[in-house]
């Protein structure tokens, strides 16, 4: 995990089959019903691709208050989950023009 | 009594207005070569290179008013599309000529912060395409359409080789003016030509030389049977006799189509406008098209009788 020199408050790299990709914290977390929000990029090492989505995770299961320990935890999930993640919120964003939101709640604990 | 849309013994005189029809198909081609040089088809960033950047600003803007915030930077013309306000302030922005596209997002994110204030302005997302990758992948994909057409006449003209080539030629001749028909309907429609559109304009290929087969293969048919009757009577015959065939099974297709269109959103609408345009195209080719090339090359290229080869 690095601090961005950018805009960008952490950014953490990741591996794909696309290459090289960096997830973002794009906007500032934000808190609400129930659910510490982040928005997240990911974008592609040469920066020709960057694809934003949200990632709402229930306050009991996000036990630490700072985004960047969420975001490390987070990270090697979406790693995992790369494709499926990418294709999702490619999709919203094109078709639907707002950002996909992954929920991790009690039902889909994900890596919390 | 069942219910029959087309009765079993319909004889419209298809052949007989084969003049008419196929004056109105080279009228509409020209057109179509003249407005793809002249207009051309609005290629989208896969193949002329560029970018497209979607940014989501947390408070309301003009198209104009982020044009002219991003000038200083020197990316000559944007487009600026407004979503609308039930998208929540966002808008599309394509970059033709980058002469560096990467870093794109950052780059535009702290540009707009300057006249919008910090984070206002949320870069969500960049595609881009390099303009030699664009190049590239127009050569192919115009490649790939020149190909198939090619290949599907080449199969077609094989496989009714004992009956005669001018099948083949047929087949090519209906597919060519599918694809100019339906380049014309993308020309004056503007929708955007990519690479889904191009793999739409390739499934029209299939769809229309499938179609063109079954109307090819019952003339062959026909032709076998009765040996005695002029080539354009049994065309007729086997044009009127797959008819109920050819709407029905068009027809389902292209309702699916246009509730595709209808409903489908804006990334599926202009593949979808050019399969509805394909298939409509693709069936009046296979009666009006393909059907007179068979009839005026048996006329001018006479060997034996279409009949007896057939037999």
């Amino acid at each position: 995990m690095q601090t961005s020199p950018g805009n960008y408050q952490v950014e953490i790299a990741l591996k794909s089959g696309r290459g090289p990709y960096r997830l973002l914290e794009a906007a500032s977390a934000a808190r609400g019903g129930g659910a510490i929000v982040l928005t997240l990029a990911l974008e592609s090492a040469n920066g020709i691709e960057r694809i934003a989505f949200k990632c709402a995770i229930a306050d009991n299961l996000a036990l630490d208050d700072d985004p960047e320990a969420v975001l490390a935890r987070l990270a090697p999930w979406i790693e995992r989950e790369f494709e499926m993640t990418r294709e999702a919120a490619l999709k919203s964003i094109r078709s639907e023009r707002r950002m996909h939101v992954i929920v991790f709640d009690r039902a889909n604990r994900g890596p919390f | 009594m069942s219910f029959q849309l087309i009765r079993p013994d319909i004889n419209l005189d298809f052949v007989g207005k084969r003049r008419f029809f196929v004056i109105l198909s080279t009228v509409i081609n020209i057109a179509a070569v003249l407005m793809l040089i002249f207009v051309g088809l609005n290629y989208g960033v896969d193949f002329v290179g560029g970018s497209v950047v979607q940014v989501q600003f947390d408070k309301p803007t003009t198209a104009n008013a982020i044009r002219e915030s991003l000038k200083p930077m020197g990316f000559g013309e944007i487009t600026v599309q407004d979503f609308g306000a039930s998208a929540g302030h966002t808008y599309l922005l394509r970059f033709e000529k980058v002469a560096n596209i990467g870093s794109l997002g950052p780059k535009l994110e702290s540009q707009l912060s300057k006249t919008y204030g910090p984070n206002v302005a949320k870069v969500v997302r960049v595609e881009s395409v390099g303009a030699k990758v664009g190049g590239d992948l127009r050569r192919r994909g115009f490649l790939a359409v020149i190909f198939a057409t090619a290949f599907m006449g080449v199969f077609i003209a094989f496989q009714f080789r004992h009956t005669s080539w001018s099948f083949g030629a047929g087949a090519v001749i209906a597919l060519v003016h599918d694809v100019l028909v339906v380049s014309l309907a993308l020309v004056i429609s503007q929708f955007q030509f990519d690479l889904t559109t191009l793999a739409a304009l390739l499934t029209v290929i299939g769809y229309s030389v499938h179609d063109t087969v079954i109307v090819s293969d019952r003339i062959r048919e026909d032709a076998a049977k009765r040996r005695r009757e002029p080539i354009a009577a049994i065309m007729n015959r086997a044009i009127n006799e797959t008819l109920s065939r050819t709407l029905l099974t068009s027809g389902t297709a292209i309702v699916v189509l246009i509730a595709l269109l209808a409903f489908g959103g804006p990334i599926l609408r202009p593949s979808a406008f050019t399969l509805l345009v394909g298939f409509i195209t693709g069936t009046y080719s296979s009666i009006y098209i393909a059907g007179p090339v068979v009839l005026f090359w048996e006329g001018h290229h006479r060997v034996g009788s279409l009949s007896s080869r057939a037999a």
